[in-house]
């Protein structure tokens, strides 16, 4: 699994920097392609995509997201598929 | 599920069962069997008791030579019933212990060998579903998916081939599509594959909608096939329907989304039970986004897939209970596949789904000739077809039917219970609750606008 999602709760405006500070991670480890996604803005929680190392070093699994600085995570970015036709 | 249940009630019901010249029926012999919704239509079958051959035999054992008897004191009684698919456990443990004629229980699998399958030809066409979903009476009620933004979810659509297989224009949203940024094109401009074959699909009953293209299986990534994508790019597509929903005026709120993809394997993922897994964990990011997309008013349709027990996909690498992640959300609609003659195809995925084990929660149809966008007489198939065909609905509903009026859960109850139950049950891990009727939608709504009136 070469890259993880990690889930951060932030204030709005939320930036990608921001995160990046909150989480002291580095431009090496984040898809920074990808950004910072919303997942849920009334609950102000996003996602980033980052590298497995940098989401098992600042991920700690809290389900929907930590406000202790900590993120959630790491969960799973895997492969989709269209179903069809069928072979 | 369907079973035998086998008793042995009194030899003279037995010596009635077995005369051919007395009519018995399945009441006679096993009424009121607490959980079993008994075939009535089923005429009980005496089956005889297999004994030794040889005195001092094993009476417990089939591998020796046997005699058969028919006498009404050794021979045994047959009848068929159904049992819910989430009771099968319990009610078989529990049958033999509550009634002591009851001797056994057995599965009474389906032995039709005319499941439809990946590589048969097509069954009926396109104009077959437009009649099976009552296109012209929907149409009638204004419900056509005027005004109505549907997202295509997939590999990109094309919208002159689109124009060109169903004779007339199509409207394809471009100022509210959206690609991820590894996808170049224009909205409607992508090749023809499965996402126009989706868009085709969902035009049957709401010719026009507004299509949102959202590319998202076209994304690259290193390692992966051509059509293919990540999660992470399903993610940020929602991200970016939450603003179209939001964007809009509450009197006319209504987003459509069809996703005919999925997860195939758990290779990539997390092991189910680990925190940061996908298949089995609705806290994952992408499960928590179609929750609160779906909250926050959208209709949101997912395909079973096409693991069936009886012609499974050779990609499917769940080894059980494949509708997985959000395939099996509680705040989506799950969709299965039938052919146009209304019988289950055999690739069709069956329950328990892995977020919430009542799924699929419905069926619509597929295995049809529609778009031919899958190459010449291929037939629209895979629940990848059904999946939008049922979206398709949805959107011709939301017509007239906000979701600020008929919230997406009302919605989601309102076509669970107005479809066409296919057991004696209720739910089964087949169908789930029934093929979509659009009838009975129709229905459904003209009471609740005449109680709202």
């Amino acid at each position: 699994m070469a890259e993880v999602l990690i889930t951060v709760r932030l204030p709005a405006p939320a930036t990608l920097e921001a995160a990046m500070r909150r989480l002291d991670l580095s431009e090496d480890e984040v898809d920074t392609a990808y950004g910072l996604v919303p997942i849920d803005p009334d609950k102000n929680l996003y996602v980033l995509r980052v590298t497995e190392d940098a989401g098992r070093r600042v991920g700690g699994h809290d389900g929907g997201g930590a406000d202790d600085g900590k993120a959630g995570g790491p969960y799973s970015d895997p492969p989709i598929e269209p179903y069809g036709p069928p072979r | 599920m369907r079973v035998l249940i086998q008793l042995r009630p009194s030899p003279d019901l037995v010596a009635a069962v077995a005369d051919p010249s007395v009519s018995s029926t399945a009441s006679d012999v096993a009424d009121g069997l607490p959980g079993v919704v008994l075939d009535r239509s089923y005429a009980p079958v005496a089956v005889p008791r297999p004994m030794p051959a040889s005195p001092g035999g094993d009476p417990l054992s089939l591998n020796q030579p046997l005699v058969f008897s028919m006498a009404p004191q050794d021979a045994s009684v047959v009848v068929r019933g159904e049992i819910a698919d989430d009771e099968v456990t319990s009610r078989v443990s529990l049958l033999p212990a509550t009634r002591r004629d009851v001797v056994a229980v057995y599965a009474d699998p389906a032995i039709e060998t005319t499941l439809t399958c990946a590589g048969d030809p097509a069954v009926g066409d396109w104009r077959d579903v437009e009649r099976l979903l009552r296109v012209a009476d929907l149409s009638a009620e204004g419900l056509d998916g005027s005004g109505v933004p549907l997202a295509v979810i997939d590999t990109g659509v094309n919208a002159a081939y689109l124009k060109a297989a169903r004779g007339h224009d199509v409207t394809i949203d471009h100022e509210r599509s959206w690609s991820p940024k590894s996808v170049s094109g224009t909205p409607g401009d992508f090749p023809v594959d499965h996402g126009t074959m989706c868009a085709f699909d969902s035009l049957i009953a709401a010719p026009k909608a507004s299509l949102l293209d959202v590319p998202v299986l076209l994304s690259r990534r290193q390692g992966g096939s051509t059509l293919d994508g990540l999660l992470s790019d399903a993610i940020a597509a929602y991200a970016h329907l939450r603003d179209v929903l939001d964007a809009q005026p509450a009197e006319s709120r209504a987003l459509v989304v069809t996703n005919s993809w999925g997860s195939f394997s758990p290779r990539w993922d997390f092991p189910a039970g680990h925190p940061g897994n996908y298949s089995d964990n609705p806290a994952h990011p992408f499960n928590l986004i179609v929750g609160s997309l779906a909250e926050a008013g959208a209709d949101i349709l997912f395909a079973a897939g096409n693991c069936g027990t009886q012609c499974r996909d050779g990609r499917c690498a769940y080894p059980d209970r494949p509708i997985v992640g959000a395939n099996s959300h509680p705040r989506a609609l799950s969709i299965g596949g039938i052919d146009t003659n209304g019988t289950r195809v055999g690739y069709s995925s069956q329950g328990p789904g892995r977020l919430t084990a009542r799924k699929p929660d419905i069926c619509a149809y597929t295995h049809f000739a529609g778009s031919g966008a899958l190459g010449d007489g291929e037939p629209d198939s895979g629940t990848s077809a059904a999946c939008p065909v049922a979206a398709g609905l949805v959107a011709a509903v939301r017509s007239r039917w906000p979701s600020t009026v008929l919230s997406p859960a009302q919605l989601r109850t309102l076509l669970r219970r107005t479809a066409d139950d296919r057991s004696a049950v209720g739910y089964d891990h087949d169908y789930g609750y029934g093929v979509v009727d659009a009838a009975g939608v129709i229905a459904a709504l003209r009471r609740r606008a005449a109680k709202a009136a």
